[in-house]
């Protein structure tokens, strides 16, 4: 018996069609540069990521999946830093298309080939349970990180938080520092504690 | 478990808040905002450690190589409900699955359970374990997961395949006291016409010999040549240098079998066996009869595998030490090193009967390697230099030359009775 698929096709293609979106979205950015000097440099940054992305495709490997993706969000970013100016709503909604597309290729790759030959209704309608709910944290998530920004700006331009001063930047640092040090020494201290037991 | 999302996500806010300060712009400092959202999230329901009960079980323990075997994993849940759990059966690479999977990615509830049910194909010899069962526990955001393992293991003893030597005619040339099927140029119990006797009282009637009797006129008994039992040490060859080919077709694994078919035959004919195996270790067997004795034997063979820096010499001191000398020594060889020449001419000089098998480890390399030109032309090199090799060795001993690739029996059979009578 062939073996079961729970993903749905939409899900299957989707990662590529977000891709297409996102790669078609920084050409455009780069053709509307008038600097022809950063679109020139631009443009080789770009080419690294088309490069990586297709070798990405051919050789099955992950790292220049991640060096395209790198390539293609500097691009974007660099871009509007220096030479379009930034658009806050946009550049987030990049941003949070990026995560959701490297998510959405995690989640389709996880629940496409199911490597039991029979599942049962039951483990069948558990793993669209499971799939339902990731899409649904996926989704909270996306909204939550284009709206919270979006608020934090508001509030901040609004006059309401200082945003510009020197003690909030340190602040903003200090918690993204702790956030950074919680992850990486989570698995650490978890691994100490299962020798310990 | 952090997965390189979660870094990848951590390194992007890092770097666009560093970016965001650098170019002292808001905007992009409220970029570092999205992946750490993606993080918290994350992190507020993060995958379960899963903790299993698993219980595996094996159509067989022991098998011979080639044979199937089918095994049946239950899995059952004993903690909180796993949204996408993989499990896998953890199998040594010689162990090739044909049927099922012992592999899955699947939801599992608290209290639910997964059967796996596969069946594997041991390629090779060897005494193997199955397990442990690894399992992880992924997060809905790929951002981290949970593993486990649970420590359960099964052996299963793997034996070489047995080769049919029933029409090989293999026997030891010096016969010990005991009763066997070796002609022992000697009177006594047998089905073999030795000679006339005169008649003496106590004769068995049906042992007479009318015709000479009515000739001489006179009662005369025939009189028979009794068949003894011999010694027969098997002596394997498990050097590190004699590992030529792959892990299934090699002169090591080819020894085994045929030291194994060896020893079934010669035990067979109510002969004693004994074995040496020259590998990381050298380990014998002592001489005993029966079939106890195989499965003495196959323990020992069952765990060859190339090993060790030893001259080949080497085993010949075992021999000195623990067996007799009226025994006859059965070398199995793929006769890599010139070494074998002295070491033979050696036993033969402390009076031992040497025979040799040669598994040809050029055979087996040859087929390994695609026909090239100069290929053909190493191959004869050394085919050539093997031939001297035989030769000379041929005056202490006889050798078979065998590939492979062919039966061992048939190998045999064209040497006819082997080792030959003196």
């Amino acid at each position: 018996m062939a073996s079961s698929r729970v993903t749905a096709p939409a899900l299957r293609f989707a990662p590529t069609a977000l891709l297409i979106v996102l790669e078609a979205w920084v050409a455009w950015d780069l053709v509307s540069i008038a600097d022809r000097r950063w679109a020139a440099g631009l443009s080789v940054l770009f080419a690294v990521n088309l490069a990586a992305m297709a070798l990405a495709r051919m050789a099955r490997r992950r790292w220049p999946r991640w060096i395209g993706l790198v390539a293609l969000g500097s691009t974007y970013v660099v871009a509007h830093s220096f030479a379009l100016g930034i658009q806050l709503t946009a550049a987030l909604a990049f941003l949070s298309l990026m995560i959701v597309q490297v998510e959405i290729r995690i989640l389709a790759e996880r629940f496409a080939p199911l490597f039991v030959d029979t599942l049962s209704p039951i483990q069948r309608k558990q793993i669209s349970g499971a799939l339902l709910r990731a899409l649904f944290r996926l989704a909270v998530a996306a909204i939550l990180s284009v709206g919270l920004p979006l608020l934090a700006a508001d509030l901040a331009t609004a006059g309401v938080f200082p945003v510009t001063t020197i003690p909030t930047a340190l602040l903003l640092s200090a918690g993204l520092v702790a956030v950074v040090l919680m992850v990486a020494l989570l698995p650490t201290l978890e691994r100490r504690d299962r020798g310990k037991a | 478990m952090r997965t390189p999302l979660s870094s990848g996500l951590a390194a992007a806010s890092l770097g666009l808040l560093l970016l965001g300060l650098a170019a002292r712009t808001w905007q992009i400092v409220l970029l570092a905002l999205p992946p750490i959202i993606v993080l918290a999230i994350g992190s507020i329901a993060p995958p379960a450690r899963p903790r299993l009960a698993v219980v595996r079980s094996l159509s067989r323990e022991r098998t011979d190589s080639g044979h199937d075997v089918d095994v049946e994993l239950l899995v059952r849940n004993e903690g909180a409900s796993l949204d996408l759990v993989e499990i896998a059966d953890v199998l040594p690479r010689e162990l090739v699955v044909v049927r099922g999977t012992h592999h899955a990615v699947v939801s599992l509830e608290e209290g639910g359970s997964l059967r796996l049910a596969y069946t594997i194909r041991p390629a090779v010899k060897g005494d193997f374990v199955l397990g442990p069962v690894r399992a992880r526990s992924f997060d809905p955001l790929a951002l981290g997961s949970q593993d486990a393992v649970v420590d359960l293991r099964s052996p299963l003893v793997v034996a070489p395949p047995m080769e049919d030597l029933r029409r090989a005619t293999l026997q030891p040339r010096r016969t010990r006291p005991w009763f066997g099927q070796v002609p022992s140029r000697r009177i006594g119990a047998g089905t073999d016409f030795w000679g006339v006797r005169e008649y003496v009282a106590g004769d068995e009637v049906r042992r007479i010999n009318w015709k000479a009797s009515a000739r001489l006129e006179g009662l005369f008994t025939n009189e028979y040549e009794g068949e003894r039992s011999g010694d027969v040490v098997l002596v394997v060859d498990a050097r590190r240098d004699s590992f030529v080919g792959t892990e299934a077709d090699n002169p090591i694994e080819h020894a085994v079998r045929a030291a194994l078919a060896i020893a079934d035959r010669v035990l067979a004919a109510k002969n004693r066996v004994g074995l040496i195996v020259q590998r990381e270790v050298i380990d014998w067997v002592p001489l005993a009869f029966g079939r106890k004795q195989l499965y003495r034997i196959l323990d020992h063979l069952v765990h060859v595998k190339p090993g060790g820096d030893w001259r080949f010499s080497h085993a010949g001191l075992v021999l000195s030490r623990f067996f007799p000398r009226d025994c006859l020594i059965v070398l199995i060889t793929p006769l890599q090193d010139r070494d074998a020449l002295g070491a033979v001419v050696g036993l033969a000089a402390l009076g031992y009967d040497v025979a040799i098998l040669s598994p040809s480890s050029l055979e087996i390399e040859r087929r390994l390697r695609a026909d090239a030109g100069v290929d053909t032309m190493a191959y004869q090199i050394l085919a050539m230099e093997r031939a001297n090799l035989v030769t000379q060795l041929r005056r202490v001993a006889q050798v078979v030359d065998w590939d492979p690739a062919t039966p061992l029996a048939l190998a045999l059979r064209r040497m006819g009775t082997w080792p030959r009578p003196a």
